[in-house]
Formats: structure tokens, C-alpha cells, sequence
């Protein structure tokens, strides 16, 4: 029923048909040293034909077990790939994709490149980097009993919950990144994990959820109790009757809700592809205060388990740390791209973002004003700086408490510097916010570590009183 | 080994209830100005729909396949397991019906080279004197081939363009998007030159007057972020599973909106997925179902919703393949302004839609206030969508875009800037 409704994790459930235990497709084995060999060999014909010549192959494997209300199931996918990238003498770039990670899809792709028999050039390539081991499959049954156990991580014991979710996700993913002189190779293992809860709000269902990501093992990090617990809690928080009241508003932002503002910001101002727009390049020349002070935004795709890491980008280059906004003020773009499931167009896009903590604690940026709660989406215009953020829910904030008032599908909206610039309050206390996006079918995996923030801003209603 | 045969096997083998294959061999070639890239990709997909059952009912799986690496018999034993784990009340496929007649092929790409093709879509496209275009084109040809336990098969070629640009005039840019099946209809010069022109509004608007208003919002703000723009909330409104638990705003057989049926030109909408070249065409659904025309709204009362194959079961009617293209019933407004202040909306920067309240919100990128015919940007427009299209005035004027038919203009004669 939720999935009518676009609950994410419910159509998921239903998608992959929880209950009963699912076999595990068998594999076609492929050894590691194969790809290299066949990747090599298309390397060295193509260098030929093109001044500059990279490949890259991914192997993706993903695993998703979910349990709801009717049962408990596992599903396991596969996708592999090839991109081969070459730039010709006129300089423009060509790519060609296939979905055939084997010696005759690769003999294939450089046939499409460069027609015609073609003998290899005698490259010398680097040694390849030491193997490391292969991620180790979780068993069926043993994700069955993870997922069970997050379900029985909550301990709010009502009965007004009418749907209750958990999943953990596996992204295991292999990289070759093969060219003249370049012989990359890595493998990663991204975990999420989600608890999905829902009740009924009057006429209308409150969904709350609570997710986790992290690059590592499936148990280096879990959901806790108090995490499922709260997911609980905040679906059945009873709404106060009446019209929510429009207007400026001092506000404090949950991690969640600050972290979609940095991604939103990030992603249509502070990007090469952002940099394309006139109106961008006015705003936000390099040095130019855009922000309050208190604010300095990173990309570190080097944090250590951070669930939008990597080790080299999709053109094989090595990853590095960009300071994107320096105490308020512009300090670089990112230009490095990256293709959705390392397979997709390339674009520049963030890794992990940091939004640097303040100094102050968290309960002391509790005042007067209105607590944001629950990401829900962010719409914004990088031409005319206009963001449109959704969230969950507000609840009234007075002398540094709660006043039991909390209305649901509220929107912060305005123009997009002046809420940066209006930041008063940045806590240390932070929290990691992940993101598996779909573009195109393929994923794009990130991260976003935010403090609660304290700023001003429009809130309004995002829909009439029912 | 993965492919259609293997998989039709496997899924004999095993004796399945009902089930459907559906495989897309693909082609596509990009070409992106703003990287200096061209793309091509090969790849198949394989869709494995298998209805299963057991004493206690029939439970369904849906299975997306990208690559060939893994046994077709390992691929139907997981979806049985799933389709096992999701066990409803029993249900029976409809016989399958003949596919719709419709053409989704652009005969001019059938056997071009894609690649060469974007490559000159991108340079024979007329860029407006003054600005900045920077382009990207995508082109795909694919074989879909349907095949169902009943015997019944099918295959097709579709063709699909898709253009993407950021054009920009001195300090001011839009971003643009069309959809198409064929060259033809892709019209890129003509959105270029519109875009150019308001961009040229945009330097000169000024800030939104806030207050009453009426409101004629023009083709690119009613179809706003592609696809069916404002009207995709009345493809939201007729998902049957949804109206069948009562979380629709309307129901079957009644006015989508107080007094909707009494209006001089009441509204009617039809959806229909064998409207040749339309970016939503196919001659049979994602189900392997036959996609069928019907109305979804006639003359103000809420007449139909899309059907799946289980919802068909349900309500023991045929299978329609879902809501594709719509079409709209134009009128007979001929875009003159209302009597009292009238803004035309050229642009939105966003549209937000509730979809099971129909209220939506417009913030408005650039708009004409037709009592003093100066433009100004900013302001929202907070509708009950359902209400306001329902009472709009339409215009007589046609347009077809992606998967829209019907007016070029509506007029909202009871709106509110704030």
C-alpha cells in the first residue's frame, strides 16, 4: 500500500517481493587478472589509432535483503561494464559503453573504435597493484537475521504503526582503470542500512525513516536502538490541528535537512558543469563571500568509510580533498568526474561533503523559533539562487524547548545566499546523511556529514489543512 | 548464459503459472557539447515477469536484467522465490490481446549510424544571434521483443531523441529539454529561438507585484520539467490502486471538482498509448499487456484509470497498459486576457505537485503582467491543481510535445501571486 503511496523503501520491498528466501544467482567466475590481460591488450591496439586511450571496467554486484510486514526476502543483482575512452587527433573525445565485461565484448568495443585489424603497440604498463580479497558474500540466512534483528531493534512497543521496514544494501563494486602508464584496480563494499516506519496522521500516512551508510564490512557499523526507536516515535508524533502560519521564522536545522541544502547548493553552484551559467560565474567568483563565516564546505572523498568515497575517480585519476567554501567565502569547484555505476556519462559530481562543526553545542542553538525535521527534497534554481526545501516536520522551539506544537510537510523556501549568509549557529555535534541516487538506471553513490544549524528563513505549508 | 531463449526455457522448465520476457537490445549514441564527447553504447536489458502459484493464491516477481554473465536457470528459481514470498489472493491473466497499432520508429534512423546522426542534429541546429548554446544530444534505437507464456509474441523497433541544452544570454540562462520519437518533431530551433527570446525578457524583469490575479500559463510553464507538466497530476489520480483503497481525491463516475461537469467546456482527458511517434507509444505495456486508448476524464467526470494486469483481475475488466500519453481536449479561448490583472507565465524555476491532494506549487521564473505588459520574475502560485485545470479556460491553439496533445495555453481566472 505505501508503495502507492512513493514510500522509497516500500517499493523497494515490493519490487524485489519480500518472504520467502531466495536462491543466489550463481556467478560466471571472472578472474581478476583475466580483465586486466583483456584491457591491456585493448589499450595497447587503441593507443595505435588515438594520442590518448583509457579504459575503464566496473563489476557490480548488489545485494538487498528487506523484511516488512509480509515476510523477508533477498535479492541479488549483477552488472558489469566497459568504457572505453579515447580522444582522437582533433581533440574531441569519444566513448564507447558496452555491457559485455568478457575477452570478446572488449575484442568487440575496440573493433567499434577503431575498425580494421589493428596490431597492439608494445606498452610497457606499470605492475599491477597487489591483489586484494575478493569481499566475502553474506549468506542468505544470515541477512535474513540482520534485517530481523534491526525490526527488532525498536523498542516503542505501539501498536499504531501500521507499517514497519528494514533493509540492508550491499554495493559490492571492482574497478579496473587501465591506460598508458596507469593500471588502477580497487574494490568496495558500500552498506546501508534503513528502518522504515508509518502510521496514520488523520486522514494522511506519516512515513519516518532512519538510514545508515558506510564503505566497509556489513559489520563494522549498524542501526541502533535508539535510531529505530526514534523512527518510531517520530511517525507517530500526533500533528497540532490547524493551519500552519506562513512566514520568517528563526530555524534550526536537523543534520538531515542541513545536509540537502549543502548537496543541493553544492551540486548547482560549486561544480564545472555549475560554472557554465553566467549567472553562477557572477555569484560565485573564486574568493567571493556567499556564506556566513561560520560555514566551510569540503569534499573528501578520502574520509575514511565514508559511504560516497573512493580511491580514484572514473578517469583514473587519484582522489584528493577540494575545500569548496572556505569560512563563507568561494575556495574551488569540483571538476573531477564521475560516472553513475562507473558506467554512465561522466559528470562532476561530490563524493563526501563536510560541512565543518562550529564550536557551540547543539542544545544551545535551541531557542526561540522552529526545529526542521526529515529531509524530504530540495528543488533548486541555480539561475535565479531560488531553493524550495521540503521537510517532514517543524516542531515550535521556546526558551531552548519544545512546545509539543509540530506540523507536518512544511517547506523552507527563499533564495539560497541569504539563508547561507543568515547562518547564526553551526553545533559540533554532526551526523552522515547517504544518498544512492538512480540516474538512468545506473547508481551514484554520496555522502554528506552536516551539524545542526541555526539561520532564518520563509517556512510555509507545503499543502492545505485537511 | 543470459539471453530470451534461455530464459523462455528455463521458465518452461520450471512449469511457472504465467510469466512474460521482455528484451530490449539497445543502441545509443550522446553526443555532449559541453564535454566535446560523443557516445555510443551497446547493451540488452531483459525484463522477467513470472506469476506464481501456489494453494494459497498467485504472488508475482519482477526481475530487471543487464548483463548475459549468470544461468537463466538460477534467474527464474529467484524470481519464483520471490514471486513466492509476495503471495495474494489468486488471480488470472487476461487472454492476451492483439498489441496496439502504433509506429514508434523513425524510419530515417532505422539504419543510420547514430552516432553521425546526433553529430549533426548538434550542428545543423540554428543557434539564436547573441547566444550561448551548448548542447546535448541523445539517440536511441532499440529491438523490443515480447514474449508470453500463452505463446503470444511480439517485436518492435523504437527510436527515441532526446536533447538536452543550457542556453545563455549575457547574464541570464535557461535550461531547456524536448523529447521525441522522431528528427522531425524535435524542434529544437524552435525552443532555441523561444528560450532566447525570454531570455532576453529575463534581463528587463522586474520584481513580482504580489496579489489577486488571473493566470495564463503558456506551453513551457504548463509542461515544466518535461512530460506532462501540471497535467501529470490526473495521471497520478488515475492509478487503480490507489482510487481501489480510497486515496484519490475523486472517484469514478463523479466531477473531478465541484461543478467540473457543469462548465460550458467541461474537460476530457484521454490517454492513449497508440498515438503514433508520441515519446510514451508502445504497441504493448511493461506487463506485456496491450495498450489501449481510453478517457481518463470525460466531460468533467472522472471515467477511467490505468489497468495492470492484476488490477484487471480485480475489477474483471481488460488490461489498458497503463496511462501513456494524454490527450487533451482543447477549447475555444483564444488567449485574450482575463478581464481584471492578467499575468502570462512564460516560465517556472519549480513545480511541486502533490499527488494525492493535487495542491501544487509554482514559482515563477519569468512572467508578463498583461495590464502594464512588463516582465518580472519571482512570486509563487499556490493552486489546488485539480480545481484549477478542471475550471481553466483552454486554448483553441494546439501543441504536441513529448507525450502531451492538446492546448497551447490555459487561463486560471482565480489565482493569488504571494
Amino acid at each position: 500500500m505505501l508503495a502507492g503511496l512513493g514510500v522509497g523503501s516500500a517499493s523497494l520491498l515490493l519490487a524485489f517481493g519480500c518472504g520467502a528466501p531466495a536462491k543466489q544467482v550463481r556467478l560466471a567466475p571472472q578472474v581478476r587478472n583475466d580483465v586486466r590481460t583483456w584491457l591491456r591488450d585493448a589499450v595497447s591496439r587503441l593507443v595505435t589509432v588515438y594520442p590518448q586511450v583509457h579504459v575503464l571496467a566496473v563489476s557490480r554486484k548488489r545485494t538487498t535483503a528487506a523484511i516488512d510486514i509480509l515476510g523477508t526476502g533477498v535479492s541479488r543483482t549483477r552488472r558489469d561494464g566497459v568504457v572505453f575512452t579515447v580522444r582522437d587527433k582533433s581533440g574531441m573525445w569519444r566513448e564507447h559503453a558496452t555491457a559485455e565485461l568478457s575477452r570478446d565484448g572488449v575484442q568487440a568495443a575496440v573493433r567499434a573504435l577503431a575498425p580494421g585489424s589493428i596490431k597492439p603497440a608494445d606498452l610497457v604498463f606499470p605492475e599491477p597493484p597487489p591483489a586484494t580479497n575478493d569481499p566475502v558474500d553474506v549468506a542468505d540466512d544470515a541477512l535474513r537475521n540482520r534485517v530481523g534483528a534491526i525490526m527488532r531493534q525498536d523498542k516503542s512497543g505501539s501498536s499504531r504503526i501500521v507499517y514497519a521496514a528494514a533493509m540492508i544494501d550491499i554495493d559490492d563494486v571492482t574497478l579496473w582503470a587501465i591506460g598508458p602508464g596507469m593500471d588502477r584496480e580497487h574494490q568496495t563494499r558500500r552498506v546501508r542500512e534503513r528502518a522504515t516506519r508509518a502510521a496514520w496522521s488523520g486522514s494522511r500516512p506519516s512515513v519516518s525513516e532512519v538510514e545508515r551508510g558506510w564503505v566497509g564490512d556489513v559489520d563494522d557499523q549498524r542501526l541502533s536502538e535508539e535510531d529505530v526507536t526514534t523512527a518510531s516515535l517520530n511517525a507517530m508524533l500526533l500533528m497540532t490541528p490547524g493551519a500552519f502560519e506562513d512566514g520568517e521564522q528563526t530555524i534550526v536545522l536537523e543534520p538531515s535537512v542541513g545536509a540537502t541544502i549543502i548537496d543541493a547548493a553544492v551540486r548547482g553552484l560549486l561544480t564545472s558543469s555549475a560554472a557554465r551559467r553566467p549567472e553562477v560565474i557572477r555569484r560565485l567568483a573564486l574568493g567571493a563571500a556567499v556564506a556566513s563565516p561560520q560555514l566551510t564546505v569540503i569534499d573528501d572523498p578520502l574520509a575514511p568509510h565514508a559511504y560516497g568515497g573512493f580511491p580514484f575517480d572514473d578517469e583514473g585519476e587519484p582522489s584528493a580533498r577540494v575545500v569548496l567554501l572556505d569560512q563563507g567565502k568561494v575556495a574551488g569547484r569540483l571538476a573531477r568526474a564521475r560516472r553513475p555505476g562507473h558506467i554512465g556519462a561522466l559528470a562532476p559530481t561530490p563524493s563526501h561533503l563536510q560541512l565543518v562543526g562550529g564550536t557551540t553545542k547543539r542544545r544551545d542553538l535551541v531557542g526561540d523559533g522552529w526545529l526542521l525535521e526529515g529531509k524530504v527534497g530540495a528543488v533548486f534554481d541555480a539561475a535565479s539562487d531560488r531553493i524550495v526545501v521540503a521537510v517532514a516536520r517543524a516542531r515550535e522551539l521556546k526558551g531552548g524547548g519544545t512546545t509539543g506544537r509540530v506540523y507536518a510537510d512544511i517547506e523552507l523556501v527563499g533564495e539560497l545566499g541569504p539563508l547561507l549568509a543568515g547562518v547564526t549557529g553551526v553545533a559540533e555535534e554532526s551526523e552522515t546523511t547517504v544518498v544512492r541516487e538512480d540516474i538512468g538506471g545506473e547508481p551514484m553513490w554520496r555522502s554528506i556529514q552536516a551539524p545542526w544549524l541555526r539561520a532564518r528563513g520563509m517556512l510555509r505549508a507545503r499543502r492545505r489543512a485537511t | 548464459m543470459i539471453s530470451r531463449r534461455n530464459l523462455v526455457n528455463a521458465l518452461n522448465a520450471r512449469k511457472v503459472a504465467d510469466w512474460v520476457v521482455i528484451e530490449r537490445v539497445q543502441e545509443l549514441a550522446a553526443i555532449a557539447e559541453d564535454r566535446a564527447t560523443q557516445r555510443t553504447e551497446e547493451r540488452t536489458r531483459w525484463t522477467v515477469v513470472v506469476h506464481h502459484d501456489v494453494p494459497r493464491g498467485r504472488g508475482s516477481a519482477h526481475l530487471e536484467l543487464t548483463t548475459r554473465q549468470g544461468e537463466a536457470g538460477d534467474v527464474v528459481d529467484q524470481a519464483i522465490s520471490l514471486a513466492s514470498a509476495a503471495i495474494g489472493p489468486a488471480w488470472t491473466q487476461a487472454p492476451a490481446a492483439a498489441p496496439a497499432k502504433v509506429n514508434v520508429l523513425d524510419a530515417a534512423l532505422e539504419k543510420a549510424n547514430l552516432a553521425t546522426v546526433a553529430a549533426e542534429i548538434a550542428s545543423t541546429t540554428k543557434r539564436p544571434a547573441g547566444a550561448q548554446v551548448q548542447l546535448g544530444i541523445e539517440l536511441l534505437r532499440e529491438r523490443v521483443t515480447v514474449q508470453a507464456e500463452s505463446g503470444f509474441q511480439t517485436s518492435w523497433l523504437a527510436t527515441a531523441i532526446r536533447a538536452e541544452g543550457l542556453i545563455s544570454v549575457g547574464d541570464h540562462s535557461l535550461d531547456l529539454s524536448r523529447d521525441a520519437r522522431r528528427r522531425q518533431d524535435l524542434d529544437l530551433d524552435g525552443a532555441l529561438d523561444q528560450a532566447a527570446a525570454d531570455l532576453a525578457l529575463v534581463a528587463t524583469a522586474g520584481p513580482a507585484v504580489l496579489g489577486p490575479c488571473a493566470v495564463m500559463l503558456r506551453a513551457d510553464a504548463l509542461l515544466h520539467g518535461g512530460g506532462l507538466g501540471v497535467w501529470s497530476v490526473f495521471a497520478d489520480h488515475a492509478n487503480a490502486e490507489a482510487e481501489r483503497q480510497g486515496l484519490t481525491r475523486y472517484r469514478q463516475s463523479t466531477a473531478i471538482s465541484p461543478g467540473a461537469d457543469t462548465l460550458a467546456e467541461p474537460l476530457t482527458i484521454t490517454s492513449n498509448g497508440a498515438l503514433d511517434f508520441a515519446s510514451r507509444s508502445a504497441p504493448v505495456g511493461d506487463e506485456g499487456d496491450a495498450v489501449r486508448r481510453f478517457a481518463l476524464i470525460e466531460r468533467g467526470i472522472a471515467t477511467g484509470l490505468g489497468i495492470t494486469a492484476r488490477e484487471a483481475a480485480r475489477r474483471k475488466v481488460d488490461p489498458n497498459g497503463g496511462v501513456r500519453n494524454l490527450v487533451i481536449a482543447r477549447g475555444t479561448w483564444t488567449e485574450t486576457p482575463a478581464a481584471g490583472r492578467t499575468i502570462e507565465v512564460r516560465r517556472l524555476r519549480s513545480l511541486s505537485i502533490d499527488p494525492y491532494t493535487g495542491d501544487a506549487s509554482l514559482e515563477i521564473g519569468l512572467a508578463i503582467d498583461r495590464q502594464t505588459n512588463k516582465p518580472f520574475t519571482g512570486g509563487t502560485l499556490r493552486l489546488d491543481l485539480v480545481a484549477a485545470l478542471a475550471h481553466a479556460r483552454r486554448s483553441s491553439a494546439a501543441l504536441r510535445r513529448g507525450p502531451y496533445v492538446g492546448p497551447a495555453a490555459v487561463l486560471f481566472e482565480d489565482a493569488e501571486l504571494v
